[in-house]
């Protein structure tokens, strides 16, 4: 289990990496050409925009295993464990429901989503928007198996530390982006 | 005795409220108003507040909004055959416009629509668009050459300039004016009043009547919301729409000249451009025409193109 | 009420301990149910609507940037930099520290990489020299949260999207007002300083300086690309973005020689994780801000702000009050997300020029990362520094102080962020 999803997380990681770079690119490349040759690739505003949509909607999903959105946690750190661990399944229920509400709301969207295409490139925008199906499956799944492992008493230390939010590790404050 | 149940409307519009579309919205208003006893009210929003027209178009697709007034354009990628409003030169004048959006072909192209979500309540005007640069007065398509103009994000005007020799940029209408100041683009093309009301004449300096596409706006109407109405309702809809429409394209075309003096006396270096260079600019567009005439649907173009024969002979 | 819904739901939901981007996704579903118009694909459109916008590119190039540039060994040629330059003056390695967050600011968008950057070289040295630790560390946390109000900055880029307001002009507007900043704390600084008794470090001879002033010489040339790039148009903020990443990669890769290949993957990854944290974010907030505009929740407001919206300074005064007090509790990009869309519509009703708004709303949101009790710049200047929070947070006052004159300061002369700007558009 573990390892499928170390393995499952480093391919994600890849493709996150290729996202960035590739827009990166894309970006640089018409630059370059502007000044260079006076010309352009026309579909590279696009492309960098749709790659910049998966990386943050698949990003989303492993941030969100390493507990790396941004939460305010000053009152549960108020509370004993036994308020913490509420306080946890109350929240894994809450990101249940607004997962469970954005993979309806983009199943009811697919069919109008399937027919817009992207101006320039042509591509039907489902391929775009059609990404919150991965990031409110992933995430949602990932909140699913935290509470049932709550509700079986099965929770670590360890996981109740990653809620209330670790102040010491500089790589993971860095990393908030602020 | 009328059926009229107690509804809000939220409106939404890329534009500002000064535009012309405010005048339309605003007569609107005073005839739902007059018509269902006070119980349809429209709540406007304006600027982009409930997101672009793309946006808001597929919000009515899903039932989430009720109305947009929008541009033609962004809507290519869901209704092909609007594509047919971005070709280049396709309208000589407001009066060709008019006749045709509200004639024979406006209905065949509003008839298209309630199978992709929307219902078109009227046609209102965008107008005429016309080039500005910081370079030199456009004279001939030759002018273009080389020159960095902002585009929308539509391949039909992308073609159009790159056809012409231009270095054609799609880019977002809110980075326009930055990307000019900067200078990272040379020229954007559209309506007076958009020059005027978005002071680009702020950091551009010439302006060159072109008049090469004219965009109308659609008043669209969400199906899914539609259905539920009763048929008094989409009655006063569709009235009030057409109320609307005639006050919006008054105040559109009296704000327009009013717009061209505005930028003249802010500095823009205005010319015209010469019947005969007109017209070579129409013949050397012509490959567009044949390039998009498939994505847009042949009958939609051909039948556009009927019209407007059938209309200039008379 | 609507903002009662609003404030309920937003709060509670973050009060047991969701992530933002949850608990703003939950205030959506809570203001649709409450109107009346629930449904589910409001929250997945505007969610994907959210990320998609090219100038929001902006920011994982920046974000890029910034962690190229301290694996490149940037940072640390720009504290060599002003060691040689002002080392040997009085409170010699405090004033290092604000001339060295200054440049770095001009270089880097994060508040956060930046303090840790910086408390990383100078804390042990000015342990060393005798200087007061927390003391030190509350200059140095409130040196780098300057980094958002100076271009380059993923605040400003924020505010700018849901604002719409022109990221070129928050740039150069942010300029001034951040070396206020600069000025305000070394000012501060000396007069924290003058009693303590401190060893001085040895003024470094011109052969010195010169020395240090090439090595950091391809740093420091980095804001002149990114801002002189952006000001005489060769590219726009997004362009600037990938420009800078790409420079700091030739920089790092090929001239300073320390970064390696074999380390580009690990920066392109954090890069990527910290850009998918932020804009998930983003487009949580694009859900709320859609349904906060739905229900005119700013006419509510502005309803009962009426008394004071004839009374621009007034207004402005009782909003960075707010804006200050919710600083303590949150921290900068959720503010930003959650106050702008609620805010704008009375600003622009009230007649204050948006730029000049963003960059005082700014600057007050970045005081906010070095307020207790949540402040991730203190965090991080407690963990590098190895000085116990409560200690932070005592050093931290003369600055807080310092930034908070320097703030006011600008609402009562506006002039003072718009001269500047005029000169320099
Ligand atoms: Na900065
Ligand atoms: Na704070």
């Amino acid at each position: 289990m573990h390892r499928a999803t170390g393995a499952a997380t480093r391919i994600i990681e890849l493709v996150m990496v290729a996202l960035l770079a590739g827009m990166a690119l894309m970006v640089f490349v018409n630059v370059v050409l502007r000044y260079g040759f006076n010309s352009g690739i026309a579909i590279s505003e696009e492309m960098a925009r749709f790659f910049f949509i998966w990386l943050t909607f698949i990003g989303a999903v492993v941030t969100f295993h390493e507990n790396g959105h941004l939460g305010v946690e000053t009152m549960v750190r108020m509370f004993g464990r036994q308020g913490r661990v509420i306080c946890m399944a109350l929240t894994n229920i809450l990101i249940i429901f607004c997962c469970a509400i954005l993979f309806w709301g983009t199943w009811l969207q697919m069919p109008i989503n399937a027919s817009m295409h992207a101006p320039v490139s042509g591509m039907p925008m489902i391929a775009v928007f059609g990404v919150a199906f991965f990031t409110s499956v992933g995430i949602g799944l990932i909140a699913l198996a935290r509470l049932i492992r709550i509700l079986t008493g099965r929770v670590t230390e360890a996981e109740i530390a990653a809620f209330v939010g670790d102040y010491d590790d500089i790589e993971a404050l860095t990393g908030r982006g602020e | 005795r009328a059926e009229f149940a107690d509804r809000t409307l939220r409106l939404s519009n890329g534009v500002n409220q000064d535009h012309p579309v405010g005048n339309g919205v605003e007569a609107m208003r005073a005839c739902l108003n007059e018509k269902s006893g006070g119980k349809m009210k429209i709540a406007d929003f304006w600027g982009g507040a409930l997101g672009g027209d793309l946006q808001a178009t597929q919000a009515l697709r899903s039932g989430t909004q009720e109305m947009v007034v929008t541009s033609s354009s962004p809507l290519v990628g869901i209704i092909p055959a609007l594509g047919v409003f971005d070709l280049p030169f396709l309208f000589a004048n407001e009066q060709e416009a008019d006749a045709i959006l509200d004639g024979e072909f406006g209905k065949y192209i509003s008839d298209m629509l309630p199978e992709f979500g929307v219902i078109n309540l009227a046609y209102w005007e965008n107008g005429f668009r016309n080039l500005t640069n910081s370079k030199r007065p456009v004279e001939k398509w030759e002018d273009l050459e080389g020159m960095r103009v902002r585009v929308m994000q539509n391949n039909i005007f992308l073609d159009t300039f790159a056809n012409m020799g231009a270095n054609a940029m799609p880019m977002s209408f809110g980075e326009v004016y930055s990307a000019l100041e900067t200078k990272t683009i040379d020229a954007q093309e559209n309506p007076f009043v958009t020059i005027d009301t978005s002071k680009f004449y702020e950091v551009q300096e010439y302006l060159s009547v072109t008049r090469h596409a004219y965009t109308p706006f659609l008043v669209l109407f969400s199906k899914p919301i539609w259905d539920t109405l009763a048929d008094d309702e989409k009655a006063a809809l569709q009235e009030c729409a057409i109320v609307g429409r005639d006050e919006q394209r008054r105040a559109s075309r009296a704000l327009s000249d009013k717009s061209l003096e505005n930028v003249k006396q802010a500095g823009l270096k205005v010319n015209e451009v010469a019947p005969e260079e007109y017209q070579r600019m129409v013949e050397k567009a012509q490959s567009v025409y044949a390039k998009h005439a498939e994505s847009i649907g042949k009958e939609v173009v051909e039948r556009m193109q009927a019209a407007l024969a059938e209309l200039r002979k008379q | 009420m609507t903002i009662i819904v609003f404030l309920v739901s937003l709060l509670g939901a973050m009060a047991i301990g969701a992530p933002i981007a949850f608990a703003l996704m939950f205030c959506g579903v809570a203001l649709m149910t409450y109107m009346g118009i629930f449904n589910t694909q409001i929250v997945a459109q505007n969610m994907i609507e959210g990320a998609n916008s090219f100038i929001l590119l902006a920011i994982p190039f920046f974000i890029l940037a910034g962690e190229l540039m301290n694996a490149g060994g940037l940072s640390k040629r720009i504290i060599d930099f002003a060691i040689a330059m002002v080392g040997h003056r009085r409170g010699g390695l405090g004033v290092v520290a604000v001339i060295a967050a200054l440049i770095m600011a001009s270089l880097s968008g994060s508040a956060a990489a930046d303090t840790a950057a910086l408390a990383a070289i100078l804390i042990p040295m000015m342990r060393t020299a005798g200087y007061d630790v927390p003391r030190s560390a509350g200059l140095i946390s409130a040196g780098g949260i300057i980094a958002p109000v100076i271009p380059p900055s993923v605040a400003f880029i924020v505010f700018g999207v849901a604002a719409n307001v022109s990221i070129t002009q928050l740039f150069l507007a942010g300029i001034v007002p951040g070396l206020m900043m600069g000025i305000g704390l070394l000012i501060a600084w000396q007069i924290v300083v003058r009693r303590d008794n401190v060893a001085v470090l040895p003024k470094q001879s011109w052969a010195e300086r010169r020395r240090a002033t090439t090595r950091a010489g391809w740093a420091l040339l980095m804001p002149v690309i990114i801002l002189g790039g952006i000001r005489f148009g060769i590219f726009t903020p997004t362009e600037a973005g990938v420009v800078a990443a790409v420079y700091a990669l030739f920089i790092g890769l090929f001239v300073y020689r320390e970064l390696k290949f074999s380390q580009l993957y690990g920066v392109l990854l954090r890069a990527a994780k910290t850009t998918a944290v932020v804009l998930f974010l983003v487009a949580s907030a694009l859900v709320s801000a859609w349904l906060i505009t739905s229900a005119n929740i700013p006419g509510e407001i502005s309803g009962i702000l009426k008394p004071l919206m004839g009374h621009p300074t007034l207004l402005l005064i009782a909003i960075m009050v707010v804006v200050f007090i919710v600083g303590t509790a949150l921290d900068l990009t959720p503010t930003i997300l959650i106050m702008t869309p609620v805010l704008m519509p009375i600003i622009r009703q009230a007649g204050i020029d948006p730029v000049y708004f963003g960059v005082l709303f700014i600057m007050n949101n970045c005081i906010g990362l070095i307020t207790p009790p949540v402040g991730v710049v203190l965090n991080v200047v407690s963990g590098v520094a190895r000085v116990p929070m409560g200690r932070v947070i005592i050093g931290v006052l003369p600055f807080l102080l310092a930034h908070s004159i320097v703030m006011f300061l600008l609402v009562f002369f506006p002039q003072l962020v718009t001269v500047p700007l005029a000169w320099l558009r």
